[in-house]
């Protein structure tokens, strides 16, 4: 049975890793599919640690993930990120 | 008497320090010592600062009623927000200071007062 605490810092892991990407794209996107995902899976406490194993393993993927994109940074600044004047 | 005023005016140390050779006198120790500690002392964040930016950070985020953000506000009791939310608002403020906050200490943060008060004690806050 996992903690509270694992599921959160297991959560924070991810967030963390995903705003390493130098996409703004990626960076979002993960931000809100991890916490899209968790929010799902709080529901339903008995299959919470079949989702935690699968988080655990998505959090592997992402950090390879985040080294490979990181190779290959865009070579311009997206628009997103351009402060309003 | 007069001996213990003999011996104390013989044991007399000069208070003119002696020139020692210049090259290695440059800096002496103790003012390097001051300074570096000075610049981590002044590197905390004034605390007025800290909590305007995290309450603009808070009033910023999605699920919160701006109207409702205070500087006594807790997340889950008066903001109605739930434990990854919090985790959420935690991260926006490691944005926003640029510093990694722990695990431990992220999960002792339930109100704004508390990272207001953490962040303003840490001296890796920009």
């Amino acid at each position: 049975m996992v903690s509270r605490s694992e599921v959160l810092s297991l959560c924070r892991a991810m967030l963390r890793a995903g705003r390493q990407y130098p996409h703004y794209n990626l960076r979002e996107y993960t931000k809100r599919r991890t916490l899209d995902g968790f929010r799902m899976n709080n529901t339903d406490q008995s299959k919470v640690n079949e989702a935690y194993a699968e988080a655990k393993a998505q959090l592997v993927v992402l950090e390879r993930s985040v080294k490979f994109h990181s190779l290959y940074p865009p070579k311009t600044k997206n628009i997103m990120e351009v402060k309003l004047q | 008497m007069a001996a213990r005023g003999a011996l104390l005016r013989y044991l007399r140390v000069n208070v003119n320090p002696t020139i020692q050779n210049p090259r290695e006198c440059a800096l002496p120790f103790s003012v390097l010592l001051r300074r570096f500690s000075e610049e981590v002392r002044g590197s905390f964040l004034d605390k007025s600062e800290v909590t305007d930016r995290v309450l603009s950070v808070v009033k910023n985020f999605q699920k919160v009623d701006p109207s409702k953000v205070s500087p006594k506000s807790h997340f889950q009791n008066d903001l109605g927000l739930d434990s990854l939310d919090t985790v959420e608002v935690v991260m926006a403020l490691e944005e926003e200071f640029g510093f990694e906050i722990p695990d431990t200490d992220a999960d002792k943060i339930h109100s704004i007062n508390l990272a207001v008060d953490f962040i303003a004690s840490h001296p890796q806050a920009k």
